[in-house]
């Protein structure tokens, strides 16, 4: 140390500890000036999500019984019966596969939208985005209604093709897993835009034009540069309409018409209907590690692809 | 005369009907091996022309002709040029090696052959040893070494640079100026590179295109351009420039073999000159363009002829230059002194300027009043 080599007079030395002295007080007071800023947000996220969580994972051990009493106790059985019956194995699994086949349609159908917006010049762009968005002013029970209409038995595309001859019998496109995949895939495409025009930072018109000018064709432009650098923005785009999927309620319960048994309504059956508050909070742990399982997948899949 | 390896024959781009064209009816020819600098200020048209050339952008009239095929409505994949973009564009989901391999794999090349390729290219520029590397670990002028040799790798018809160096630091772009040049001469690629900076044009190509409003003004070498300007525009976007409007009088004989004249101009207010000019010029009114460098400078009223008096208005010292203006008549005249460790000049000093009829050239074109762009 160049201190200890070189003589320093001593009023300058203790000068030097006095100034040393001095920043780490003022970074002791930046850090308690940073903590009182965070404090009010804290209380705020202890209040109303970790006192609600940690309530409910303790709700989940209690034991619940038909009149709607809760006993308060310690008991695995709430844990127990979903995972040996194989009837919430089954919503379990319906859930997951919904949540998929949402996802991948969604993503399917919102990316060209998506790609074409984020590409846009134009100076009608920022409408058009709007417009895309547009859809969430309505709130999704109104949409789901709308789609009920139009899905029916006697609906739009029934009796349309009714109409042209194409049919005899009605397609059954409500109270089934189809209409609630249709409903549910239109409702959250606004999300899936947005999501993936964010997550379309890497993709520029240089990019794709340096692709041909190297010899690509406009299918190996596409399938080499445009769709690769898309990828995180599509993951993204996914995992949360997958995340919505699964834990939507209104859309299963409404164009499911009570034949499209997931986690959400089960839960919201457990807690309403049958007040059994104990075991709609495991099934709620459930749909929670479910969750956090997908989110931890798609961390490792975007640092693999290097979004 | 040999066949050029690119035509540019009347080539138009109209951006939309009724605006002024971006390109306006531009023909060029260039040689095989030879570097041609497009140079103007922006929106002249530079970089409009070489996406045409690429086949970024259809233009609205004219033609390309490359190795004398036209390719005008080629598509872009099919020209086989080799562009390296102001942003240099490497792909950032592939790392240096498959970057550069792009290329070869698009044109089914040998896996064994595009390695060796891809191998030799980038020792080209130096950086073999960075071919497993991410592009983004990559610094600017490396980015910009791996554009180049990924255009380079698929031997292209035509190596196409759109300002290249532009987002490079001022050093960095002196050292990647030379080395292009010299990658450039040894490939022998024949390569349009667009530029705004006139020292970059000057010091790399073989021939130069200074553009303005969608037109060349000039084509030539760089000492054509520099020392022969056909233009006001030309003389003053090359270099720093005096102009002086004149009345030329009389011949006063032939000059050299390129069939220059000597000439006696009257410059109104400061009395007469020699210049020299291009033959033919007598009686009409031109401008003289005489570079600051080409003035001599003394602050005595020495020996030589006709001097012309004025007074120091300005100076500027940068250490291995000297820099002046000059007050004469209604005129301020910028000149270049020798820097020498004695007294500099100061604001208000007399100045006698001169120059020999040889540094004043009398500009072909005949001087307009305010010329708007004489189209």
């Amino acid at each position: 140390m160049t201190l200890l080599q070189t003589p320093v007079a001593p009023e300058k030395r203790s000068q030097a500890r006095d100034e040393g002295k001095l920043e780490k007080a003022t970074a002791r007071r930046n850090r308690r000036t940073y903590l009182a800023l965070l404090l009010p947000g804290l209380l705020g996220l202890l209040v109303s999500f970790v006192f609600p969580l940690a309530y409910m994972v303790r709700m989940s051990f209690n034991q619940g019984s038909p009149d709607g009493v809760i006993v308060e106790t310690f008991t695995l059985d709430t844990y127990i019966q979903p995972l040996t019956d194989p009837y919430y194995w089954r919503v379990t699994l319906d859930t997951f596969q919904m949540g998929v086949t949402v996802g991948i349609l969604c993503v399917l159908v919102s990316y060209p939208v998506a790609l074409f917006l984020a590409r846009s010049t134009s100076k009608w762009r920022g409408l058009l985005i709007a417009i895309a968005i547009a859809p969430l002013l309505t709130s999704a029970v109104v949409r789901t209604y709308g789609w009920m209409v139009i899905l029916g038995t006697n609906g739009l595309i029934n009796s349309s093709l009714d109409g042209l001859g194409l049919i005899d019998t009605p397609l059954k496109l409500t109270n089934n897993m189809t209409g609630v995949a249709i409903g549910l895939v239109e409702i959250f495409m606004p999300y899936a835009i947005l999501a993936m025009i964010s997550g379309f930072g890497r993709l520029s018109p240089q990019l794709e034009e340096a692709a041909g000018s190297l010899g690509a064709s406009k299918f190996k432009v596409f399938t080499r540069v445009t769709l690769p650098l898309c990828l995180p923005g599509l993951l993204t785009a996914f995992l949360l309409v997958f995340v919505l999927s699964i834990s939507t309620f209104i859309t299963p319960r409404l164009l499911g018409g009570g034949s499209v048994q997931v986690l959400a309504t089960e839960i919201y059956d457990q807690t309403t209907g049958l007040l059994n508050w104990p075991f709609a909070a495991a099934l709620s742990v459930i749909l929670l590690v479910l969750f956090g399982l997908i989110i931890a997948v798609y961390q490792r899949l975007t640092k693999k692809i290097g979004g | 005369m040999t066949e050029s390896k690119l035509s540019i024959v009347d080539l138009t781009k109209r951006y939309a009907a009724g605006l002024e064209p971006a390109v306006d009816r531009l023909n060029m020819e260039v040689e095989e091996g030879h570097l041609v600098a497009l140079l103007g200020p922006s929106g002249c048209g530079k970089t409009t022309t070489l996406r045409m050339v690429a086949g970024l952008m259809d233009p609205t009239a004219g033609s390309i002709v490359v190795d004398g095929k036209e390719i005008t409505h080629t598509p872009v994949n099919k020209r086989g040029m080799g562009m390296v973009f102001q942003s240099y564009a490497l792909f950032p989901h592939m790392n240096v090696e498959q970057n550069v391999a792009f290329g070869l794999e698009m044109r089914q090349v040998p896996k064994a052959e595009q390695k060796a390729r891809v191998a030799a290219a980038l020792d080209m520029v130096q950086l073999g040893h960075l071919s497993k590397r991410q592009t983004k670990e990559l610094s600017g002028g490396q980015q910009q070494r791996i554009a180049l040799a990924r255009a380079l790798v698929v031997e292209p018809t035509l190596l196409l640079l759109d300002e290249p160096l532009s987002n490079l630091d001022a050093k960095l772009r002196e050292t990647m100026r030379t080395e292009i040049r010299s990658i450039q001469q040894r490939t022998r690629a024949t390569t349009l590179f667009v530029t705004h900076d006139q020292d970059e044009a000057l010091d790399m190509a073989d021939r130069i295109a200074v553009m303005n409003g969608g037109l060349i003004e000039q084509f030539g070498s760089p000492t054509e351009v520099y020392e022969r300007p056909r233009t006001h525009f030309v003389a003053n976007f090359i270099g720093q420039a005096n102009f002086l409007t004149a009345r030329v009088c009389t011949e006063a004989g032939r000059a050299n073999l390129a069939g220059e004249s000597y000439y006696k101009v009257d410059v109104e207010g400061l009395g007469q000159f020699g210049a020299i000019g291009t033959a033919g010029l007598s009686g009409s009114t031109h401008e003289l363009v005489i570079r600051p460098h080409r003035l001599s400078v003394s602050l005595q009223p020495g020996a030589a002829q006709a001097p012309l008096a004025g007074t120091i208005e300005r100076v500027s010292y940068t250490g291995d230059a000297l820099s002046v203006a000059v007050r004469v008549g209604g005129q301020q005249l910028q000149a270049q002194m020798l820097t020498s460790s004695g007294d500099l000049p100061r604001v208000g000093d007399a100045a006698y300027l001169s120059w020999a009829p040889d540094d004043a050239y009398i500009l072909p074109t005949p001087a307009v009043p305010e010329r708007a762009a004489a189209a």
